[in-house]
């Protein structure tokens, strides 16, 4: 217990002092090329905490890989970023702070919140790509967020990528039924208009939608709801572990066999480790193999092994980290693409550079070539935890939307 | 009308509000005796069911070991902060108090964080899990023993107040501080004592909470949320926490299910906006008449 607070207390200094020096530069190179600038509102700290330090993990290990590997074209990467709190005010200081004093062509933001406060501003300079944490829907609508991107399927992708799996599941020709649990928030409800206009057309009936606070709260009253209309399906969004747990330890105490399912924040390993065996059973949508999957692939690969040297004793790395990783990675894409196409790097010319990747190998971070469609990446897989094995296993093919 | 339906609801609504009453009775008991509103009692209960993580999880103690070890912890805690930073501001304006507690509800937050990180997390099970049924109504196990647990602790404290020294001082400093120093109590500890006894009462209420909902960091805003219970009760009334606490919880959550979770907050709200046109100083709060 000591050891493990001294661990902890040694990893947050290390965090805090990181952030303090606001710049995480790229290791002394050869080259004598200008930097190509990754800046970040990143919450190290505040709500999102939890998983910021692994964002900002993997943004500073892909940074410290892609070095290694020589840049792009020759460019070295520096991750310029500042700690935001989870806090709209201070994500758009960080952003003038840091868009201040470098040339940024790619931004990662920390919450729809920030990257819908920035957008007119975003769109006004021209001179930069955004993506981040969020997987809003809004976010994809072009004409309004022209510089902004998801790093995978949108939350109402999600919705439709597990639906899919589900109308796979019926019996004796019934399609089976579902239940929508969300929290009363704008990132919960974000994919349920979309996700009852998907089920309804494939005639996957919506038995009961139920709303709660985030977080910690009692949802006795929620689950005798769903204990008369016995869903086959449960799906959460918009939580990152409870009330989920109570959701499957009462309905289960109650004898039903409802599954139940959750969306990418809704799907991390922290469900296995926090409820133990009551987890067995429950099944995530996944744009990316988790990071202690059976799966393998050249980049892949090089993300586990910078990420052990980078820090021997984390072990697991969790979602945040392979979608900080992620996000790097595509803005590498795009900016290679948009040099090698002897353009300037604009916001315009980014967003071109990414709209025009198809069947694009990620080397291992996503199972199957991906396409860009409408500033996201529709492609997911559906991941069920193996509780024994304390990990999640992939119970069925990847399904790229069209 | 399914009235199964809605005596389980009401019954799961009962139980929580037996918890809010507990977090209610903390902020009581602090107010009553020395006129602060304890802006960190949400943190204090956060601070509690963490120690109890740390105890029945990291140290592996038994759950039965844990629970009153956690609880003394957070009462502990209360009696320190009393001691430290609210007793030297005696005298100053009630704003300035409130700031502090306010203040050390961001230390407290903070400390948690460092100490154990910020995900989420969820208490080693320690009540029973078989389902609890009354009659054919069903009781989900956590909220039917966790108020069991609270009523025992609500029953000591209201035959400690009614009979105890301690409670016969507290009650005395409440009333009339000037007349209860001149009579030989020693008011001092008599806000030390509060302040341990509303943060032991907030602490039990932290570990069963965030053993039915879960824990993490941002525990404590429930708290605040609690405030809603003080006021419809009476700032100043250990009964009115207690009658309010259980109408709020059921409110809660039959609002929750008839008209959708979200509108559970905007229900409680109307019901303070109601009790606060009229009768400004709670249900049960002490109306006081200042004559010039």
């Amino acid at each position: 217990m000591f050891k493990s607070i001294l661990n902890k207390g040694r990893r947050l200094a290390g965090i805090g002092s990181v952030a303090a020096a606001l710049v995480v530069a790229a290791p002394a190179m050869a080259q004598d090329k200008e930097p190509i600038v990754f800046g970040g509102s990143i919450p190290l700290s505040g709500v999102f905490a939890f998983a910021g330090v692994h964002l900002h993990a993997g943004l500073t290990d892909y940074t410290t890989w892609i070095n290694s590997e020589g840049g792009i074209n020759g460019h070295p990467v520096k991750y310029v970023m500042e700690d935001t709190g989870y806090e709209v005010d201070r994500s758009v200081a960080a952003f003038k702070k840091i868009t201040g004093s470098n040339t940024v062509p790619v931004y990662y933001g920390d919450s729809t919140g920030f990257m819908k406060t920035i957008a007119s501003e975003l769109n006004s300079r021209g001179t930069t790509l955004m993506s981040g944490a969020s997987f809003a829907t809004a976010l994809t609508n072009n004409e309004q967020y022209p510089y902004q991107f998801i790093p995978g399927p949108n939350y109402s992708q999600m919705f439709g990528i597990i639906l899919e799996y589900i109308a796979t599941q019926g019996k004796e020709g019934d399609m089976p039924t579902v239940a929508f649990v969300y929290s009363d928030t704008e990132f919960g409800k974000d994919p349920v208009e979309n996700g009852k206009a998907k089920a309804a057309e494939m005639g996957i009936e919506v038995v009961e939608e139920i709303v709660t606070k985030p977080g910690s709260v009692d949802v006795s009253a929620e689950i005798l709801k769903l204990r008369r209309v016995r869903p086959d399906f449960v799906i959460f969004h918009g939580y990152v572990l409870s009330p989920i747990n109570e959701f499957m330890v009462q309905m289960r105490q109650m004898g039903l066999d409802t599954q139940f399912m959750g969306t990418f924040w809704s799907s991390d390993k922290l469900i296995i480790n926090k409820m133990g065996e009551d987890a067995d059973g429950y099944m995530g949508v996944m744009p990316y193999n988790y990071y202690d999957s059976a799966e393998s692939g050249p980049v892949l690969d090089a993300l586990r092994a910078t990420a052990e040297k980078s820090d021997p004793e984390a072990g697991y790395r969790p979602t945040g980290y392979m979608q900080g990783w992620f996000n790097a990675m595509v803005w590498t894409e795009v900016v290679k693409r948009t040099m090698d196409a002897g353009k300037e790097l604009t916001a315009e010319n980014m967003a071109e550079s990414l709209a025009s990747i198809e069947n694009w190998d990620t080397g291992g971070i996503i199972g199957v070539p991906v396409t860009v469609q409408d500033m996201s990446f529709p492609v997911g897989r559906i991941w069920r935890v193996n509780a024994k094995e304390a990990r999640y296993e992939p119970v069925s093919d990847w399904i790229h939307l069209d | 009308m399914d009235w199964l339906f809605f005596g389980e609801i009401s019954l799961a609504g009962l139980a929580m509000g037996g918890l809010y009453a507990l977090i209610g009775l903390g902020f009581v008991i602090i107010y009553k005796a020395t006129r602060v509103i304890n802006f960190a009692i949400g943190e204090i209960m956060m601070f509690a069911a963490y120690l109890f993580l740390a105890f029945a999880g990291g140290m592996e103690m038994s759950p039965w070991v844990a629970l009153p070890l956690a609880v003394l912890g957070g009462s502990l805690l209360g009696g320190v902060i009393e001691k430290v930073m609210i007793r030297p501001m005696l005298g100053e304006s009630s704003i300035s108090v409130v700031m502090v507690t306010i203040g050390i509800a961001s230390i407290l937050v903070g400390v948690v964080e460092m100490i154990w990180g910020a995900d989420p997390q969820l208490l080693p099970g320690f009540l029973p899990r078989k389902p609890v049924f009354i009659g054919e109504m069903y009781l989900a196990p956590k909220i039917a023993y966790g108020f069991l647990i609270g009523a025992a602790v609500l029953t000591i404290y209201l035959l400690y107040f009614r009979f105890s020294r301690g409670g016969v001082a507290l009650r005395a400093t409440a009333s009339d501080q000037a007349a209860a120093y001149s009579m030989g109590i020693n008011v001092r500890r008599v806000f030390n004592l509060a302040w341990v006894f509303g943060s032991l009462a907030a602490s039990l209420a932290g570990v069963l909470v965030a053993a039915t909902g879960g824990l993490s960091p941002q525990f404590g805003a429930i708290g605040l949320s609690v405030l809603v219970v003080v006021i419809v009760g009476g700032l100043d009334s250990i009964v009115g926490a207690l009658i309010a606490g259980v109408f709020i919880g059921w409110l809660e959550t039959v609002a929750g299910a008839y008209l959708g979770g979200e509108y559970r907050m905007p229900a409680t709200f109307a019901v303070l906006a109601v009790i606060l046109i009229f009768r400004p100083y709670g249900l049960f709060g002490t109306h006081e008449i200042e004559r010039v």
